[in-house]
């Protein structure tokens, strides 16, 4: 690539005055420029086009209104590049700055935009218009600096070259180098450092720009430094930017001491997430919490206390409530910053009908082993809530070491209820659970859910009692998905979520958390 | 800030040192090194009180004197195991006192405490043991370390807090953390396959039985095999014998080279390869709910059980007292002891002495009787040193995530563990204290141990930094606080010949029924068994020698 501008900038200098035996590069750098140039451009484009459709939802829409706004306005860029008259270098110069703070900071502006602006819609085409005039300046710009060096049809041919063959590294780069490794802010920032530097190598190797050199070199440095800070505190900004995952409006966020928790929602649904992973959608978790509960509540229609561990969403009390011969329903959740949420935010509070503020629910926020250590209640029930056993930490709380501790802490005659991650998908993870509940010396009924918005689902009921009937008492009224029937259902397993065998869970060996991440290591990465 | 040699001088003019330990203890790093930020202690395992030894005349005169049986000097391990066997035996609490020159117990297996968490200063695991260790498994019941035994295969099921959780072992070699010890990543296929014929080798003298009946490789030491053929292997250097065997493997050699600094302080080129191979092939641990290979593990480390070992015995142990002088009379032996706090000296009379002391100061104190009394059993000592970092976080490398033991390929140290580790709380947040242990398993130990005493807090603290760095960027900003400890006389290396060397089984000797010795540099390996094995064996020597006198 290289071959041909060098061999024809040679030529251009002999006919150059101004430099008789030194071979003139300068052109050849404005070319590389016009590379460069082409490059970025077309990247800041895709930056906008991926963070409307992440934030926005509806990619073909915001894919296809995004390139139309941006190629229009380069349009009005083209168009207005007639006006600049005077030193077009001087003009190109200002014209990249402008270009590389604009379109460098268009990704962290655009994110920070989305959490405090209401109207984000409208700031979002404004700046890819604004991006999309300065953008479709440069061209012309940079075609008019070079009309004396190059013949017409030279020049015309060169430059679209160059513009093309950026546009294709372009293409290729963003998604398979740049959003992976660097991700969307640091790439915006990066394109805009390049066409700054664009702007120093124009400025410091065109001896006609001696005149506004001094000028020109602070807000050159300044904006390097900026797009340099810029980069450096990405990561921070990045926390701001859970909106790339989730297809939704992000309504909360916060980072609590424990996990990251945020509500997105649509016209239909309100969704939690965890630390990024799904922890209900409002559509369907009444399957989830009705198959979560009732199968053992409906067991113990003398029932009078309650443990329910993890579930600070209140979501499993909420179903508990139904019976009203409980007397008492503790809930233990490692997350003050959670269970404050479920307590105070309206829409939450319509959820899970202010369940955690009933007087006969006792909300303790602490460490779930060592609050089943140190307790001496009984309870009739105990539910177990906790997120799946993606690391070691979750995974002791998976062992037979904890099983046996509830054991202790179970009345006679009482029922344990796990959630068990998907018998579908992680189909090991799930056996070895109810395995490793029967090591610790439990009787286990394994059953599973359909839930849409997470597939195949599976719990574990556990007990010493070995006699357990489906309908032994009534279940509450107004249910929308338990019943008789659906719990017969529940517990067929068809072969492919049939069990198999296992290893047990133990705190010396934890087969569990390997299992999991073998099973579900397909599905997330 | 005094440096450590005005600061011993001191101490051994009059005591008067002691009274600035706390303040001793008190140091920051050199500012402007990244380090600045990091407060922490220096402490010196009780060279402080230990040295007071070296001018015996000068110590006070005893102002009191007492009576007991048995007199035990020593409170680590072996001492502790004794003092608890004896009661065991019947002996009357009232007639045994033992004497501790730190102000707390424990030797090797001290533990310290802060605000985050407790952490160990020295040992911190316990293999699994042997089912026929009928003595070890009684005291772990006691513990609460074995829960029951199965009702089946009769074997003892452990306490699940208490076995080392998983993940147990990462290394970190070529830029990842791996699973286990023994290199795996990037060894070569042929390195791989002597790797494979090493652990075979383990495997067959796991099982080998010499010409006695015995195991070759047992745990305590003195229930191995005499047989010439194993015994034969005592005669040279592990490294010697490795190099015999056609083990040249770079990465098989590290890890043994690291399993013997790990567990002896020092180089597979300075301990004997019946000593290098014992490490290996004598772990036969059985259990209904852990395996050979599982360790119990505490976050004070064997501080647990030097803490269990203390509370199953009631009888009175004094810290803070050295045992200076021993004198020979017609009823027994009477021991001079300085009690450092009250600065006074207390005549103990006892019929029999229990010195479970180091054989260096065990030597030095048995001077001054009769020569058929004396030992003498050089040995050779390796210093540590350890540091216990408090940290805000861990960067993590990739691969494994933080495990118990972490150790780092072709470092200095030997690693370090992690004392939350058995924690059970979700939380992956917040502060947590890592071990870190570096033996200076240097040619000359004197020399090394000189130096050790030389280096300054912010040099240990730099050196513990730039080497955990590598695995660890970022860590230094994080660090809250670092204490360090020196262990000057750290524990005995077995150096070829010292095992089965006659030395070692004549300095064991008990004396005129009067005085019986008890330390693990009387087995050659410094392990909790044999410590425990030790203080069994000479509060039995003790309990045999009393029936004549008593019927």
């Amino acid at each position: 690539m290289d071959k041909v501008p060098v061999r024809r900038a040679r030529r251009v200098a002999s006919e150059d005055a101004l430099a008789a035996a030194r071979p003139d590069y300068r052109p050849a750098l404005l070319l590389g420029s016009v590379f460069v140039i082409a490059t970025c451009g077309l990247i800041y484009e895709l930056i906008a086009g991926t963070l409307a459709s992440y934030l926005l939802g509806d990619s073909v829409m915001q894919f296809s209104t995004i390139i139309g706004a941006y190629l229009f306005s380069m349009g009005i860029g083209s168009w207005l590049s007639r006006y600049l008259g005077g030193s077009l270098l001087r003009w190109f110069i200002r014209l990249e700055i402008l270009v590389g703070l604009v379109g460098g900071f268009s990704a962290p502006l655009l994110f920070v935009l989305f959490e405090y602006v209401s109207s984000f819609r409208l700031m979002l085409y404004a700046l890819v218009g604004l991006t999309g005039v300065l953008v479709g300046l440069e061209i012309p710009l940079l075609m008019r600096i070079l009309e004396n060096r190059f013949e017409f049809k030279d020049l015309v041919s060169r430059v679209f070259t160059f513009d093309y063959i950026g546009a294709l590294l372009a293409s290729l780069v963003f998604p398979l180098v740049l959003v992976p490794q660097l991700g969307l802010i640091r790439t915006s920032l990066l394109c805009g450092a390049l066409n700054v530097v664009v702007a120093g190598v124009a400025l410091y190797r065109f001896p006609e720009t001696r005149p506004f050199r001094r000028s020109l070199t602070g807000a050159l440095v300044a904006s390097l430094l900026a797009l340099a800070v810029g980069f450096g505190y990405a990561e921070r900004l990045q926390t701001y930017t859970e909106g790339l995952a989730f297809q939704d409006q992000v309504i909360y966020s916060k980072t609590t001491p424990y996990q990251r928790l945020v509500l997105t929602k649509n016209q239909r649904e309100l969704r939690l997430f965890l630390n990024g992973n799904l922890q209900f959608s409002s559509a369907d978790e009444y399957r989830y919490h009705e198959a979560l509960v009732h199968p053992a509540m409906q067991a113990l229609p003398r029932a009078r206390r309650v443990l329910v561990l993890g579930g600070g969403d209140g979501l499993a009390v909420r179903e508990l409530l139904k019976y009203p011969q409980l007397e008492s329903i503790r809930l233990v959740d490692l997350d003050a910053g959670m269970t404050h949420l479920f307590q105070h935010n309206q829409m939450l509070l319509e959820l899970n009908h202010r369940a955690l503020l009933h007087p006969k629910v006792q909300v303790i926020n602490g460490d779930a082993y060592q609050w089943v250590r140190q307790d001496t209640t009984r309870y009739d029930c105990i539910i177990v809530d906790f997120p799946d056993p993606g690391n070691y930490s979750i995974g002791k709380l998976y062992s037979a070491a904890f099983y046996r501790e509830l054991e202790r802490r179970l009345a006679p005659g009482g029922w344990v209820v796990v959630q068990s991650t998907s018998p579908y998908v992680a189909r090991r993870t799930f056996w070895c659970v109810a395995h490793t509940l029967e090591a610790a010396g439990f009787t286990t009924l394994p059953y599973h859910c359909y839930v849409p918005s997470f597939g195949e689902w599976g719990f574990v009921l556990a007990g010493r009692n070995r006699h357990w009937r489906p309908d032994a008492g009534p279940l509450p009224a107004g249910l929308r998905y338990v019943t008789p029937a659906t719990i017969r259902d529940m517990r067929f397993f068809p072969p492919d979520m049939s069990e198999i065998p296992t290893d047990i869970n133990q705190l010396n060996n934890q087969a569990l958390v390997r299992y999991f991440e073998e099973d579900w290591g397909p599905y997330v990465h | 800030m005094p440096s450590r040699r005005h600061f011993l001088q001191r101490t051994a003019l009059g005591g008067a040192g002691l009274l600035l330990a706390p303040l001793a203890g008190l140091h920051s790093c050199a500012p402007g090194t990244g380090r600045g930020h990091i407060r922490g202690s220096l402490h010196g395992a009780n060279h402080a009180t230990g040295h007071l030894l070296r001018a015996p005349a000068r110590m006070p005169a005893p102002t009191r004197t007492e009576q007991v049986e048995v007199l035990i000097v020593g409170g680590g391990v072996a001492g502790l195991a004794a003092r608890r066997e004896l009661e065991r035996q019947g002996l009357d609490p009232a007639q045994i006192l033992l004497v501790e020159l730190d102000e707390q117990p424990g030797g090797n297996s001290r533990a310290g405490r802060n605000g985050v968490s407790a952490y160990p200063w020295g040992a911190h695991y316990l293999p699994v043991p042997d089912v026929r260790n009928r003595a070890l498994l009684d005291f772990l019941r006691e513990a609460g370390v074995i829960t029951g035994f199965d009702a089946a295969s009769g074997l003892p099921v452990y306490n699940e807090y208490h076995l080392c959780h998983d993940p147990e072992e990462r290394l970190f070699i070529q830029g990842y953390w791996q699973t286990g010890l023994v290199p795996e990543l990037g060894v070569p296929p042929e390195e791989k396959a002597q790797i494979a014929r090493f652990f075979r080798l383990i495997d067959e003298l796991r099982q080998a039985v010499g010409q006695d009946g015995r195991d070759a490789f047992r745990i305590p030491v003195r229930e191995s095999s005499r047989d010439a053929q194993f015994r034969r292997l005592d005669d040279v250097t592990f490294a010697a014998y490795l190099d015999e065997q056609g083990f040249t493997s770079p990465y098989l050699r590290w890890y043994l080279d690291y399993s013997c600094r790990d567990d002896y302080g020092a180089s597979a080129a300075q301990v004997s390869a019946w000593a290098g191979l014992h490490y290996f092939a004598s772990r036969k641990g059985h259990a209904h709910n852990a395996d050979s290979s599982d360790v119990l593990t505490w976050p004070q480390g064997n501080g647990f059980l030097a803490e269990a070992l203390r509370h199953q015995a009631r009888s009175a142990l004094r810290p803070d007292t050295v045992a200076f002088a021993l004198h020979d009379t017609p009823t027994g032996l009477a021991v001079d002891c300085y009690d450092v706090r009250t600065r006074l000296t207390t005549r103990v009379e006892a019929r029999r002495v229990i010195m479970a002391t180091p054989l260096f100061i065990t030597e030095r104190l048995l001077a001054t009787l009769p020569p058929d009394a004396h030992r003498a059993l050089p040995c050779r000592r390796a210093p540590w040193v350890v540091v216990n970092l408090t940290v805000q976080g861990l960067p993590q490398g990739p691969g494994q995530p933080l495990s118990w033991d972490n150790v780092l390929y072709g470092a200095e140290s030997v690693g370090y563990v992690d004392a939350g580790h058995q924690r059970l709380s979700l939380s992956d947040i917040g502060s947590r204290v890592i071990t870190w242990y570096r033996p200076l398993a240097a040619p000359d130990p004197i020399a090394a141990r000189r130096q050790a005493y030389q280096t300054s807090y912010d040099e240990w603290v730099r050196q513990a930094l730039a080497e955990l760095e590598t695995a660890h960027p970022g860590l230094t900003p994080l660090v809250q606080r670092a204490d360090v400890w020196v262990w000057g006389h750290g524990m005995v290396a077995p150096t070829p010949g010292f095992v089965w060397g006659a030395a070692r089984a004549a300095a064991a000797r008990p004396w005129q029924q009067k005085l019986f010795l008890a330390h693990t540099d009387l087995s050659g390996i410094s392990i909790f068994e044999e410590g425990f094995y030790q203080g069994l064996r000479a509060a039995q020597q003790v309990l045999a020698a009393r029936k004549p006198a008593a019927s």
